[in-house]
């Protein structure tokens, strides 16, 4: 074990998750769940298609409500916390499909991230006074930032349903950084993304980690998932099928049965 | 803020200044009444001024926070009814009985967005749509209260501004109540202009393109709808007051729900999401069947067809047009309402 591994460890979790289920109708999407991810940590969920990984994101963020089953983040019980709320807890997110604010600017998309954030008296909002000009410089400067750092500075003033796929697969991960988390949701980023695109991300989503956010990745694409994650946790059919290390993962017999299918044992 | 302005994404091109916008529109409203002396047009531009009134609190709800309200003319109506059944059954002030018509309605919509909260699209129109129709219900049957469709006679004009017993402004003049009104409107305009260029501006839009895209930002989503009814109902029932006491009358028919499709199509010509829109909007649907007067009831087939025309051609309403035509002269590109 690396000291770095041993020090991940030595920390209590940041999220945790005990047990999770949640069906619609008959399907059984997610079934019984459990899983720990350390502080500063990449932690990636891998699976088929199918395999419930997107709704366990959805149960991770508020989207849905779990039918059994509980959610701790930072040892505080969330289960029933509804998405809004948990934002201000600092759990943030992407999404799969593409949601951006289409006719809003690059710009503007990425402030409205901010929304938890903004420090203005009420009665400002109306007189758009000093406290109210601070806030506003404020948030265009940090908005800067953020869209140099996904590399899309010189896009700001663009409608962001003009951006190419890979762009608004950017700009979903500026608005998301927006809210200031501590732990960061991404949902299949290097979908639709090509190969010089999926190592800039995969850049980015180290610096993340060294900016001490704690991101969890769903993804396909393995490639991404074995250079980036500490930890990996595969599903299959709503359950967890495996968990360990990148090296672990590729090992195993019962994920390689998984993704090839079950005749190779 | 030299770095602010550094960061505009736009290029701050415009025709005027907002201060100077706002200027122009002080010596119009101020010339108007000047320039049209006789009563009749004295009185389509106090109808103007309320209809504009009306728009603005739809566009609100509609074209900001993107809620299908179909039951503006109740938050009209209950305005109207409150502000003066507490003047004439209880002997309240005007502006206390003003305030009292915008706090009911504004509590009217807050209780409507329940709705909203839980309904979109379409169900939340009908809703809104079985909203209107309840409330004009209750004030044509509600006879010990509002006299049915017999109506409310004789309501006086805003009392007038004296100042040590010298009258200086009397609201039976009607020009002194068209500046009433549209000074009211044009306050009305900038506090909306100042809240829609302010963070809320996004947050609304936010709401209105994506509910769960506006979770995941830490929106909560159901209480900004909460908020925008309560605005948009407010100034809908400050219109309800002003159009009381100007009209002298008060009759059920006035609220309709066949006026809430006036005002949507007032909004929906002039361009939603905007504000300068739905003011030239309200101004156009009140302006263009007087002109047409001897059409009669063809009122409503030039409000259809004034309707089917900019869904068809330009579902932005006149204020695409007007932008489409302003960068085509090389003027200002940044869109009205964005920060």
């Amino acid at each position: 074990m690396t000291a770095a591994a041993q020090s991940l460890a030595a920390t209590p979790p940041l999220f945790q998750a005990k047990g999770l289920s949640k069906s619609f109708g008959g399907v059984r999407a997610v079934r019984e769940i459990s899983f720990e991810i350390p502080a500063n940590a990449v932690f990636a969920v891998i699976g088929p298609n199918g395999a419930g990984k997107s709704t366990l994101l959805n149960l991770m963020s508020g989207v849905y409500q779990p039918d059994a089953g509980t959610v701790l983040f930072d040892g505080q019980n969330i289960s029933r916390t509804s998405a809004h709320r948990r934002v201000r807890r600092g759990i943030a997110r992407t999404f799969q499909k593409i949601r951006l604010f289409k006719q809003l600017s690059v710009l503007d998309n990425v402030i409205a991230g901010f929304h938890v954030h903004h420090r203005i008296p009420a009665w400002q909002y109306l007189t758009h006074g000093a406290a109210f000009q601070r806030d506003q410089s404020q948030c265009r400067t940090e908005a800067k930032r953020l869209l140099d750092f996904v590399g899309l500075a010189d896009r700001m003033g663009t409608e962001a349903g003009a951006l190419s796929y890979g762009e608004q697969r950017m700009l979903e991960l500026a608005r998301a950084l927006a809210t200031r988390p501590r732990l960061l949701l991404i949902d299949e980023p290097a979908a639709g993304l090509n190969t010089a695109e999926v190592d800039t991300l995969l850049a980015r989503i180290q610096s993340l980690r060294q900016d001490g956010i704690t991101v969890v990745v769903v993804e396909h694409n393995m490639d991404l998932v074995m250079n980036v994650a500490d930890r990996i946790m595969v599903m299959d059919y709503g359950q967890h099928l495996f968990a360990g290390t990148p090296s672990e993962v590729q090992k195993s017999p019962a994920v390689i049965a998984a993704y090839l299918g079950g005749e190779l044992s | 803020m030299s770095d602010a302005a550094a960061l505009m994404p736009f290029p701050a091109r415009r025709l005027l200044s907002r201060k100077a916008w706002y200027l122009l529109a002080v010596v119009v409203i101020a010339a108007l009444p000047l320039v049209l002396q006789d009563s009749y047009w004295r009185t389509n531009l106090t109808v103007c001024a309320i209809n504009v009134l009306l728009a603005l609190g739809l566009d609100f709800i509609l074209g900001y926070a993107g809620q299908l309200n179909l039951g503006h003319s109740a938050f009209y109506g209950l305005g109207a009814y409150v502000s003066t059944l507490l003047i004439v059954k209880l002997g309240v002030p005007f502006w206390l009985a003003f305030a009292g018509g915008v706090a009911f309605s504004g509590v009217a919509g807050m209780a409507l967005s329940l709705f909203a909260v839980r309904l979109r699209g379409h169900y939340l129109a009908i809703a809104s749509l079985g909203f209107a129709v309840i409330t004009y219900q209750i004030l044509l049957n509600w006879i010990s209260l509002t006299q049915g469709p017999l109506g409310i006679y004789a309501i006086p004009p805003p009392p007038a501004l004296t100042i040590a017993g010298v009258t200086l402004v009397d609201f039976h003049n009607l020009a002194a109540f068209f500046y009433l009104v549209a000074g009211f409107t044009l306050l009305v305009y900038f506090l909306l202009q100042q809240l829609v260029r302010s963070p809320i501006g996004e947050t609304l839009t936010a709401i209105r393109e994506d509910d769960v895209s506006a979770a995941s930002l830490g929106i909560n989503a159901a209480a900004w709808k909460v908020f925008a009814f309560g605005v948009g109902a407010a100034i809908g029932g400050a219109a309800g007051c002003f159009y009381a006491c100007f009209v002298g009358t008060l009759v059920p028919d006035a609220f309709v729900i066949t006026e809430s499709f006036s005002i949507l199509s007032m909004v929906i010509v002039g361009g939603m999401g905007t504000l300068t829109g739905p003011v030239f909007g309200a101004i156009l649907l009140t302006l263009l069947p007087e002109l047409l007067r001897n059409v009669g009831d063809l009122r409503l087939v030039v409000y259809g067809a004034a309707l089917t025309f900019v869904v068809l051609f330009m579902p932005g309403g006149l204020a695409q047009a007007a932008k489409y035509l302003g960068s085509k002269l090389g003027l200002r590109s940044k869109p009205e309402g964005a920060a």
